[in-house]
């Protein structure tokens, strides 16, 4: 299907966003001491359902859970387990799920208690590069504009972004073109068009940007074991800007003043 | 939940192969086709691979791939 999607279909696409984004505002609220990964895959699995949606991760390329949880080092695709998360950690949690066929899908890094200062900083420096990039979100910039704009802002702050997982359009699939890039020159890759929908993704290592993919072939660990954190919202580009599917469309009033 | 970069996507849309006439050689070895299907749409494009291309001349019958993104760039993959 084209991806571009019809005013409909992004009410769909924000329903499913929506669900997501309060799951993982439970999920922030449970990821205290001593919780397993497997209860807060439980939590995730349960909220998604009462919602009347789908989880969307579940049996994707074969992935086992409906969360991703990926704690410290740990960049993304990190499976729930008995581990228990701990006082200091980071935690990156990353959802998705299905409303009618549409797929929304979100992550954020969140604190356990108490954690370093070089940890706070690091989930500050990447929310504000998943801004920075959403804020290229407009008709006419390119794909490329995003990439630039989460890197310079991530490596502005002496952070590297990682370069073998990036975002991507999303819709009816959970991954759909184009693919997304974290980095990258400005002006370049495909053109940005109203109706498209993308995942913007960015994931920030402290240390060296190189990722290594673990034995249980999903996990994903900085090579230098440093901290990484993840934040990701998906995102409709409209004809006056980005929409932030998971909040209520923002351009209402400036449609009415000029109508 | 992020995609693993460069692999080409589960069902990625294949660039578009469509019939045009070239309008005018431009630098760089481009050329503005214009479009057959569409109303006087043209795109500009490259040549793919085969020199002999390269000696378009306005009015040459081609086919060009349009990629599935920017409907504005084009690839000429052969004379028609």
């Amino acid at each position: 299907m084209s991806v571009q999607k019809s005013w409909r279909e992004l009410q769909t696409m924000a329903r499913a966003c929506r669900i997501v984004v309060d799951t993982l505002d439970a999920l922030e609220a449970a990821a205290v001491p001593g919780t397993t990964t497997m209860e807060m895959d439980r939590i995730a699995r349960e909220r998604i359902e009462k919602a009347g949606a789908r989880p969307a991760f579940l049996g994707y390329r074969g992935y086992p859970a409906t969360l991703c949880i990926s704690i410290n080092e740990e960049v993304v695709h990190g499976i729930p387990g008995p581990r228990r998360l701990r006082e200091g950690d980071i935690v990156g949690l990353d959802l998705g799920c299905i409303v009618d066929g549409f797929f929304g899908d979100a992550a954020r890094t969140v604190a356990v208690g108490h954690v370093s200062d070089e940890a706070t900083r690091l989930m500050k420096v990447t929310r504000e590069a998943l801004f920075a990039g959403i804020d290229a979100c407009h008709p006419g910039k390119r794909v490329g504009d995003i990439g630039h704009a989460v890197q310079s802002h991530a490596e502005r702050h002496g952070y590297s972004v990682v370069r073998e997982f990036v975002g991507h359009g999303i819709g009816t699939s959970l991954h759909e073109e184009p693919q997304v890039p974290n980095y990258g020159p400005p002006g370049r890759r495909e053109r940005l068009v109203a109706g498209m929908c993308l995942a913007i993704e960015p994931m920030v290592n402290v240390g060296r940007a190189e990722v290594e993919v673990l034995g249980d072939g999903w996990t994903a660990v900085t090579r230098d074991r440093s901290l990484s954190a993840h934040f990701e919202l998906s995102v409709a580009v409209t004809p006056l800007g980005p929409w932030i599917l998971s909040e209520p469309y923002p351009y209402e009033q400036a449609e009415a003043a000029n109508a | 939940m992020p995609e693993a970069a460069g692999r080409p996507l589960p069902g990625a849309r294949e660039a578009l192969e469509v019939p045009g006439t070239v309008q005018e050689a431009l630098p760089n070895a481009l050329f503005r086709v214009e479009l057959q299907a569409g109303k006087g749409a043209s795109v500009v494009a490259h040549v793919a691979g085969d020199s002999s291309l390269l000696r378009l001349r306005p009015g040459d019958a081609v086919v060009v791939e349009i990629a599935p993104y920017d409907a504005g760039r084009g690839r000429i993959v052969r004379r028609r």
